[in-house]
């Protein structure tokens, strides 16, 4: 048996007398088992792809918040390290050693009166 | 249709059957073992997830800063918290002599270290952690780690800074490397200054970064410390600490304590002690009793400066008036020990309120508390001077300063199984067999002075919440009338006389300008051997006294333990640093003339 012949045969089946052939040769197309589970395969993949992507994302923002959050406590520590110095550049001791006050002359109070 | 097409169409519907089963075989297998992972074990397996995922993290609170007044109403930051770096190496990354000593040059300039010394500790063998410096500046940290250098890592930690140094370094105390307060304000206030820790439980990824978005996580932000501005005043603090140091030296002495207490609201304006310490390096310090506050922490027999309560006590009785005199016989004998003045003064003789304080007489001080009885010393006075010594002027209990390890002293209870209970009592009248804090005198010397209300001695002016929302500390009062007003205004001449009587004797340090009122009382203590008895040349010098303009301003008490000074330790080991301290605050302008 060639492939036109089984073509043919297979074209008998749906034939009947006085009935227009070519009607019989419009065939709804089907989905097989296997085209089903493979598609429902890949639209759980699909589904699964967007959940993932979904997740990743939101643990993006989490990767971007920690880095904000050490690049805050940077800023913090910054900030901590200049009141240090700034208190440590108006301690009496760095006064009292710093070039002007070296200068300075002490006083005798004048309020000071012998009984 | 022939036999063979039917049958291929069998064998294909039979294969594809078979497959169909195959595949709906392996999906049920999959789908089974989905529901036993999933549903059945669903809790063992999210428990394992979570158990590698969930991390739980502790935030830690940052503890609250110190500041002093610094003058027109400003404060000044004494303690501050920084972040430093420990750096270290981890030797096992560190594979030869060459290695080591290549990243010793490259990073000892950078922190003044010694290249050698890194070297010989990146050469360390059987660890993985060695200190190569500590306390680094986030600056160098940042520039080591820059160098990327295997086995070299550095780690933050916070630390206590003090810009002023030492300054009133046993008031602050100190914080261990365990992040506790320990010694003075920092034990005293720890809860308040530490704060609370927050927590983080949070679902991590590999390697152990928080991630942001899950239900699983939980984070609880730290409650930060409260922040302390104290009474101190920073150039007071400053100068009793020098003036401290100069009499400790001049005086040979084996310790020195000065409070400079304001008497209207128990404010402690300057406190300090010498030897002192410097809390940056606390753990250099060898002697742990230098931790200790001794103005508050040390309990000691007074001495005479004991006679402004018994005479203000007397006074307040109505037994004693300002002008009145005595016969004097200049020794008593009670219980079988005769009790006479430490000065002899002419031997017995007319005396008079003015010459008790003024020659310090213990006879003096024994008639006093001979007139709070029947005329002698019986139960009903020891008995009122010991209401006047413990629910007047509240000795024998912690005054409740914010201090750690503060001392209670000692007042020996009148009911106590001891044959020499009247001669006990006759001693504490002049200051001895009762033991008080420098801190104890300040604050009843001032409940006496202000008029007879005893406030809580405080450190704390105000504090700061971390909103920075301030809250003052209003002045807690925990006795009144102590003493009538009257008392304490009849108290003022009195002690004044004190002053002008060493003047007039050759002290010339005691003399101040006249727009100032400036009075005091010594006292020479003799110390207790740990057999019964005193110690016949070992003494300890005291002195508790005031200044003011129109008012009583400060009370100032020194104590100066074993002066090796020639005369009393009172007169010349306590009352030139009292002298010194009063100079001080007329000559800064703390205090107002009138």
């Amino acid at each position: 048996m060639t492939y036109s012949s089984s073509l043919a045969l297979n074209r008998n089946r749906y034939m009947t007398k006085n009935k227009n052939s070519v009607s019989f040769n419009v065939s709804r197309p089907k989905i097989g088992p296997i085209s089903n589970t493979i598609l429902l395969v890949v639209l759980g993949c699909l589904l699964g792809l967007l959940y993932l992507t979904q997740v990743t994302k939101t643990d993006t923002y989490g990767y971007q918040l920690n880095s904000l959050q050490v690049q805050q406590q940077q800023l913090e520590t910054q900030k901590q390290n200049l009141e240090v110095s700034s208190a440590q550049l108006q301690a009496l001791n760095t006064v009292q050693s710093s070039k002007v006050s070296k200068v300075m002359t002490a006083v005798t109070p004048s309020a000071v009166v012998p009984n | 249709m022939s036999n063979n097409l039917i049958d291929f169409q069998k064998m294909s519907k039979k294969r594809i059957h078979i497959m169909y089963s195959f595949l709906v075989i392996f999906v049920a297998i999959i789908i089974i073992q989905l529901f036993l992972l999933q549903i059945i074990n669903y809790n063992t397996y999210k428990n394992a997830a979570l158990k590698s995922q969930l991390k739980q993290y502790q935030i830690p609170a940052e503890r609250g800063l110190i500041y002093i007044e610094g003058g027109n109403g400003s404060q000044v930051p004494i303690v501050l918290d920084q972040k430093l770096y420990t750096l270290y190496a981890d030797p096992s990354f560190i594979k030869s002599n060459a290695a080591a000593n290549k990243i010793a040059k490259k990073i000892a300039p950078i922190f003044n270290a010694n290249p050698g010394q890194l070297t010989s500790l990146m050469e360390t063998k059987n660890t993985r952690y060695i200190v190569l410096g500590n306390k680094l500046s986030q600056a160098q940290s940042q520039k080591i780690l820059s160098y990327q250098i295997p086995g070299i890592g550095t780690q933050g930690q916070d630390y206590r800074v003090y810009p002023e140094g030492q300054l009133a370094a046993q008031v602050l105390g100190f914080v261990n490397q365990n992040g506790v307060g320990e010694y003075g304000i920092e034990q005293a206030m720890n809860k308040q200054l530490a704060g609370t820790p927050g927590q983080v439980k949070a679902v991590t990824d590999a390697s152990g970064v928080p991630l942001a978005a899950n239900s699983k996580n939980v984070e609880i932000a730290p409650k930060n410390g409260d922040s302390l501005v104290l009474t101190l005043n920073l150039g007071m603090q400053s100068q009793l600490e020098k003036i401290l140091a100069k009499e400790y030296t001049a005086t040979k002495s084996q310790g020195l304590s000065a409070i400079v207490m304001n008497p209207y609201n128990g404010h402690i304006k300057a406190m300090a002690n010498f030897p002192t310490f410097n809390p940056a390096n606390y753990q250099d310090v060898s002697n742990q009793k230098i931790f200790q506050n001794a103005a508050v922490d040390d309990d000691i027999e007074p001495g005479s400066t004991m006679k402004i309560m018994t005479t203000a006590a007397a006074l307040n009785l109505g037994v004693i008036k300002p002008n009145t005199s005595f016969y004097d016989p200049a020794q008593w004998t009670i219980d079988g020990f005769t009790i006479h003045d430490i000065k002899i003064d002419g031997g017995a003789r007319e005396q008079n309120i003015q010459s008790i304080l003024a020659l310090s007489l213990n006879t003096g001080a024994t008639w006093m508390l001979m007139q709070m009885g029947g005329g002698q010393i019986d139960r009903q006075g020891i008995n009122n001077w010991y209401e006047y010594m413990v629910n007047h002027y509240r000795l024998g209990q912690v005054t409740g300063i914010e201090q750690g390890y503060e001392a209670p002293g000692f007042v020996p209870p009148p009911n106590m199984a001891d044959p020499s209970i009247d001669l006990r009592y006759a001693n504490t009248s002049f200051g001895q067999g009762v033991q008080l804090t420098a801190l104890q005198m300040a604050a009843a010397d001032s409940s006496i002075l202000n008029g007879g209300t005893y406030y809580k001695p405080t450190l704390i002016a105000k504090t700061i919440y971390p909103n920075g929302q301030t809250k003052v500390n209003p002045p807690k009062v925990l006795e009144r009338n102590v003493v009538k007003p009257v008392v304490g205004q009849e108290m003022v001449p009195l002690m004044e006389g004190v002053v002008k009587a060493y003047l007039y004797g050759g002290f010339s340090f005691m003399n101040f300008p006249s727009n100032y009122i400036v009075g005091g009382k010594t006292g020479t203590a003799q110390l207790a051997q740990p057999g019964g008895g005193y110690y016949k040349n070992i003494f300890n010098g005291t002195y508790a006294g005031f200044v003011g303009g129109k008012n009583v301003q400060y009370v100032v008490v020194v104590y100066n333990i074993k002066p090796a000074v020639p005369g009393y330790a009172g007169s010349y080991g306590a009352q030139p640093v009292f002298a010194d301290i009063v100079h001080m605050l007329i000559n800064q302008g703390y205090v107002t003339p009138r």
